[in-house]
């Protein structure tokens, strides 16, 4: 051992406070680690989660986020919005078993020199002892448990008959079910036999954004009991209009159940982290758990962004850790629990636990219920005084 | 005469190369299905009781992720760094015969208009032990495409299996006959291959009417239903399409699948393939028309994979048997 280990901290912080803080700093001669880089943006507000995350992948042993207090934004409320998506953000990186002693989060006014100074400082004491980051290594002894194949089986006759009322009352254009070999677009009511007892766990809403069939006009849809909630978060998003798509309930309602959850985050951080490294170290990058997903109609993915690349594409462990984080944070408040992401996935990946530990934030953090009502404000796209944490400096 | 190998045997054989440090890759059980894994345990080795693991053997040639070189920027130099690659022997084992069958048409297409050495190197390196198959689910056609339960094609040994737990080797080649020398029994038993599955099309009549039917309104119908995923591309033994990226500094070949919309998005924005029906089209045009015109075979080996591992129920058999039924209505 010849070398000190001299931890390497990126600083991301708005340029009218925690900047402005660390500059006065440097000013009034507060000497502070050099150990620090410092990344300036406009806002807290403004500080994407994927930034830390390739702060990581470049070599950064620790992350400090920091901004103007509350109430003191220049932009009013960037700040507020930064604090809700840092609550969210934080459990997401909690279940992946994220060593979280590696982000730190600071409100730093222009005045607070001092306070910069010391919170680097001990950002970097905290670092130097846990030593340098490192993403875990794929096990090389287990390949993860992943999850069964699904296949469920419903009456397919209510449902016939249902879809054949609402195409001869000419009530809609067009009825997606299942068929014996996938979905199955009917048009005409004596057609509708076609529609088998079978689904294979796909949420159907998936289809309605498409232009194809968006041209065969009004829609109903087979629904699952979880399904029906992405039409709610697809009118809160503009996506449709309200009651523009009919619903075809099938299936009875499970009971939410958290204990998979529950069991992973029994596990000490890192053994949740080397759990998740063996769990990625099977995805291909086939995005068929995107595809599937209804909330997921951006017409150009963050993942296929090349110029410039913001997620490696590269099924590699860092390119696959940075896409699961993407993915699973994108549905922050918006996923519906539908499961459709993990029914998709080829290899096995229990996608729907890092949803669901999003989706449990959203619902007791900001009591909101992400299928219920489409009026009500996405968790994410606002934000309250009352918001409270206990992680920010 | 016929040489055999009792499964216990099988397994002490593959713990043996796994002591010598071969690279044995084989079906086990994970993620709640059964794939093709790097064995660590030779108890983990699946023998029976599976049709098809949800991936295919072609990764452990033709890897997900590959550094092709490295590159530094020093001064005013970019100072290029090869890959190291690898000679570590590898054995694939309990590989279904419809796998290995597209190692010869892999090594076609990294061999056709320039050698890769990196292929090539580990190509060199792997011996392939195929177990015949015994069952076949729905989505198998392998007989469609002129392979079957005990096919030989691509294989090093084939092994087949014999009631009480025993197989047949039927060594293929010089390698394969190698790898097994000594290890076996001599019997005067004979495996039976199981019967495969009924021919589900004729790809004859595939490549005439796709040939023909640029324009037909079949690829958009059936490709209502396909997301655009990588699952089929990703699964497949023979599907080979990759893109290369520049990714911390190196020179990365990632797989890719010709029914992302990415895959032909041009920089001025215009897509050649705007739509689901067209990336269809190209699917089954590549495999089952352009590939044997230019190759002589058809770049499909039956396995079913594209079917078991769409989230749509596609994948190619369901459109291939649609093109026949076309095929043979009457003009
Ligand atoms: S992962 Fe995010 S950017 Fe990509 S499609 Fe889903 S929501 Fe859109
Ligand atoms: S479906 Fe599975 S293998 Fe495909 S990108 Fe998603 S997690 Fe990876
Ligand atoms: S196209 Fe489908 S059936 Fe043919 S080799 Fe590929 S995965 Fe197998
Ligand atoms: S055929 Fe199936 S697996 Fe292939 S791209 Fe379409 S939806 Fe995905």
């Amino acid at each position: 051992m010849s070398e000190v280990f001299e931890p390497r901290i990126v600083a991301f912080v708005c340029n009218w406070c925690t900047y402005l803080g660390a500059d006065l700093a440097g000013t009034t001669r507060l000497e502070y680690p050099a150990n620090v880089r410092i990344v300036r943006l406009p806002c807290s507000g403004r500080i994407d989660f994927n930034l830390l995350i390739k702060a990581f992948e470049i070599g950064a042993d620790a992350v400090l986020v920091s901004g103007c207090h509350p109430g003191d934004c220049h932009y009013n409320t960037g700040n507020y919005h930064a604090r809700r998506r840092w609550m969210l953000f934080r459990p997401l990186l909690e279940v992946l078993g994220f060593d979280m002693r590696r982000l730190h989060f600071a409100w730093i006014s222009a005045a607070e020199s001092r306070k910069f100074q010391q919170t680097v400082k001990q950002v970097v004491e905290e670092t130097r002892q846990l030593g340098p980051y490192q993403y875990p290594a794929p096990p090389t002894d287990s390949y993860g448990a992943g999850r069964e194949p699904h296949k469920n089986h419903f009456d397919a006759a209510a449902a016939q008959q249902r879809a054949r009322e609402m195409l001869e009352a000419k009530e809609v254009d067009v009825v997606i079910g299942y068929g014996s070999s996938g979905p199955v677009f009917i048009r005409r009511p004596e057609d509708v036999d076609q529609i088998t007892c079978e689904e294979t766990g796909l949420n159907l809403a998936a289809y309605l954004g498409r232009k194809e069939v968006r041209a065969m006009g009004r829609a109903a849809i087979l629904t699952k009991p979880m399904d029906a909630g992405a039409l709610v978060v697809l009118e809160r998003e503009s996506q449709i209009e309200s009651g523009a798509v009919k619903t075809i309930p099938i299936g009875e309602p499970g009971k939410g159940d958290f204990s998979d959850l529950d069991a992973l985050l029994a596990l000490p951080p890192a053994e949740r982290m080397a759990w998740w490294a063996g769990e990625f170290a099977r995805c291909t990058r086939c995005y068929a758990c995107r595809q599937v997903c209804p909330m997921c109609y951006c017409e150009r993915c963050i993942a296929d962004k090349n110029r410039p690349v913001v997620i490696d594409t590269s099924p590699t462990p860092v390119g696959n850790f940075a896409w699961h984080v993407t993915r699973a944070f994108h549905l922050a408040g918006r996923c519906v629990g539908c499961g459709a992401c993990n029914h998709a996935c080829p290899v096995g990946i229990d996608l729907r636990l890092l949803n669901m530990a999003v989706h449990r934030a959203v619902a007791e953090q900001f009591d909101f219920n992400v299928g219920a009502d489409p009026k009500a404000e996405s968790p994410i796209g606002c934000w309250a005084p009352a918001d409270h944490e206990e992680f920010i400096r | 005469m016929s040489e055999i190998i009792s499964s216990d045997n099988l397994r002490k054989l593959a713990a043996e190369w796994i002591e010598q440090g071969v690279r044995v890759a084989a079906p086990q059980h994970a993620g709640g299905r059964v794939l093709y894994l790097p064995l660590k345990n030779s108890a983990d080795l699946l023998l029976d009781a599976f049709i098809h693991p949800a991936n295919s053997a072609k990764e452990f040639l033709f890897p997900k992720s590959e550094t092709l070189y490295a590159y530094r920027v020093e001064g005013q130099d970019v100072k290029l760094v090869e890959a190291p690659g690898t000679e570590t022997p590898q054995v694939l084992l309990g590989v279904r015969p419809c796998d290995a069958a597209a190692f010869p048409i892999l090594d076609h297409i990294f061999n056709w208009d320039c050698a890769d050495e990196l292929y090539n190197r580990r190509r060199r390196n792997t011996t392939i032990v195929v177990l015949a198959c015994s069952a076949h689910d729905a989505n198998c056609f392998c007989t469609s495409v002129g392979l079957g339960p005990a096919s030989e094609r691509g294989a090093d040994v084939l092994l087949v299996p014999l009631t009480n737990d025993t197989f047949e080797v039927r060594s293929v080649t010089e390698k394969g006959r190698s790898l097994f020398a000594g290890k076996t029994q001599t019997d005067n038993v004979a495996a039976m291959a199981a019967a495969g599955p009924e021919p589900r099309f004729a790809p004859d009549a595939v490549r005439k009417f796709s040939a023909a039917n640029f324009e037909h309104p079949i690829w958009g119908e059936h490709a209502l239903a396909c997301v655009g995923c990588g699952a089929c591309a990703h699964t497949c033994p023979t599907c080979h399409c990759f893109d290369i990226v520049d990714e911390h500094g190196e020179r990365v070949r990632n797989w890719d699948s010709c029914q992302f919309s990415l895959f032909t998005l041009h920089a001025s924005g215009h897509n050649p393939r705007p739509d689901q029906g067209s990336r269809q089209r190209q699917r089954i045009l590549h495999k089952f028309s352009i590939y044997p015109d230019k190759f002589g075979e058809i770049l499909c080996t039956g396995c079913g994979n594209c079917t078991r591992n769409c989230p749509a129920g596609l994948g190619v058999l369901p459109l291939l048997i649609a093109i026949e039924h076309e095929e043979h209505l009457p003009a």
